[in-house]
């Protein structure tokens, strides 16, 4: 609730909760006990991603020193989101607000060549470079995927090259954990078209970054969103069905 | 249809991998030591393929052109693997050794290291008992009991010379006196040259036999009397034969 007054001195109450609600870049109350007051729809996202504590501590740490609101350009990241920038503020002793600011993704200019891409079953292509890393290495391996996605257009060679790098950088790994899916309610525009996205996501306690500036060149390559992190390598894979 | 046996987790994991991409665009080489069975196995994968040896680039080079499934033999042979485009192709090539790892990176989807024959023991037991079959097979041997304890296998050359010292092992086991004379008789009949040829050849007869009298009756005592000669000339013959 907010007030405003207007030029006629007339007090009116206007509600503005819905536009932060349902603003890209997530918004989070805390009170001065790290407790949630409130937070948006794109802040209940990415808990799913951040812990609260993590986040609190963010927001103390960048907090002005007096009363008021700070920016703070920094570069965050959770899983695959990326903020460029936070605001802190608070205009009294019991709410403290954090909010984080998206970096704007890089649309690729290049539209995919399909015409080297064919009809795959992406586990297979999973499975058998899996089969591959086994053969040289023996750590333990999960792996939690969709059997049910349908098969997609995929370039399988370089795919599977990808593949190949990205699991070699596990190599020394303890336990490694696989995990792919289709994302539910998120998409990409090629070539002004709308097309899903399916996360394929390896994670282990750490891994060897190497050969990471050529894991990403060759998802670039291949329209694939790359996120390299200390203990993850996480791929965004256009679903890309048909032609048309 | 050709079957490969192995008892190897590794070979089984490559096994499993072609198995999976099997009808799939994509490129792999298995590399490992000469004579391990990486052909066979790529025979045995793809029983249907064009096999081609890198040792002739033009042939490889004009089966791209035309043909979508191709086993590459002796990838290592190539003179310009630089130049080989494997863009959706089904591309299976083996190498005893890799010349420039940043090709065969760049080329292949699929790398696969052969462990050599060394690094499976109980593949040797089963080779070992296969070779014995047919060489007993070929050198009409079949009714004769041959113990593979007893075989010096050689393994410096993988399966090649694994095969060869069961067939020497074998021949010599079917070894007639009459074989020795003739086998000699061609020796010396290839060797006389020269002067003091008796001087120079009798040691061929008389070093195996005072060696293996030696062995058998443990004195020198004893071995010149089961001989009949003097004790002092057989003293002599072991000291101009080097026999220790």
């Amino acid at each position: 609730m907010s007030t405003v007054s207007t030029k006629s001195q007339e007090t009116i109450k206007l509600n503005f909760e819905s536009f932060i609600e349902w603003d890209n870049n997530p918004f989070i109350l805390f009170s001065n006990e790290g407790k949630i007051i409130y937070l948006n729809h794109a802040a209940e996202i990415l808990f799913g991603y951040a812990s609260k504590e993590d986040l609190y501590h963010i927001a103390l740490t960048y907090a002005p020193q007096n009363f008021g609101h700070k920016m703070t350009q920094l570069t965050l990241t959770y899983d695959t989101f990326i903020f460029f920038a936070i605001s802190v503020g608070y205009e009294n002793e019991e709410q403290l607000s954090l909010r984080l600011y998206h970096m704007p993704p890089s649309k690729p200019k290049l539209v995919p060549k399909t015409d080297n891409m064919v009809m795959t079953d992406i586990n297979i292509l999973l499975e058998a470079n899996i089969a591959l890393f086994r053969t040289k290495n023996t750590n333990t391996l999960r792996l939690l995927a969709d059997q049910d996605l349908p098969p997609f257009k995929i370039d399988q060679n370089h795919f599977s090259k990808l593949l190949r790098k990205a699991l070699d950088s596990f190599r020394a790994s303890d336990s490694i954990d696989i995990t792919l899916k289709l994302l539910i309610g998120q998409h990409i525009l090629i070539d002004a078209k709308k097309t899903a996205i399916v996360h394929l996501s390896i994670k282990a306690n750490g891994r060897y970054n190497d050969a990471d500036t050529l894991i990403e060149s060759l998802a670039t390559e291949a329209h694939i969103k790359c996120i390299t992190t200390e203990y993850a390598i996480i791929l965004e894979i256009p679903f890309i069905r048909n032609d048309e | 249809m050709e079957t490969f046996f192995t008892t190897s987790d590794k070979i089984h994991q490559i096994i499993k991998s072609f198995h999976l991409t099997k009808t799939l665009f994509v490129s792999s080489v298995i590399i490992g030591d000469a004579h391990i069975g990486k052909k066979t196995l790529a025979r045995y994968l793809f029983p249907d393929a064009i096999m081609v040896s890198g040792g002739n680039q033009h042939k490889v080079e004009s089966l791209l052109e035309k043909d979508e499934e191709i086993i590459i033999s002796d990838f290592e042979k190539l003179t310009n693997p630089q130049a080989l485009d494997f863009t959706n192709k089904r591309i299976i090539a083996t190498a005893n050794y890799v010349t420039n790892p940043s090709v065969v990176d760049r080329l292949f989807a699929f790398i696969y290291t052969m462990p050599s024959l060394e690094e499976r023991p109980e593949d040797i037991t089963f080779l070992s008992k296969k070779f014995v079959k047919e060489a007993q097979s070929l050198l009409m041997l079949k009714d004769k009991h041959i113990d593979i304890d007893k075989i010096a296998l050689n393994l410096t050359h993988n399966n090649q010379s694994l095969r060869q010292s069961i067939y020497t092992y074998l021949i010599k086991q079917n070894i007639s006196i009459d074989d020795i004379i003739q086998m000699l008789f061609e020796y010396f009949y290839t060797h006389y040259d020269g002067k003091d040829n008796y001087r120079k050849h009798i040691q061929i007869f008389e070093k195996p036999l005072i060696e293996a009298g030696l062995k058998k009756y443990g004195s020198q005592l004893k071995l010149s009397h089961a001989l009949g000669i003097n004790r002092n000339t057989l003293r002599k013959k072991i000291h101009e034969h080097r026999i220790y």
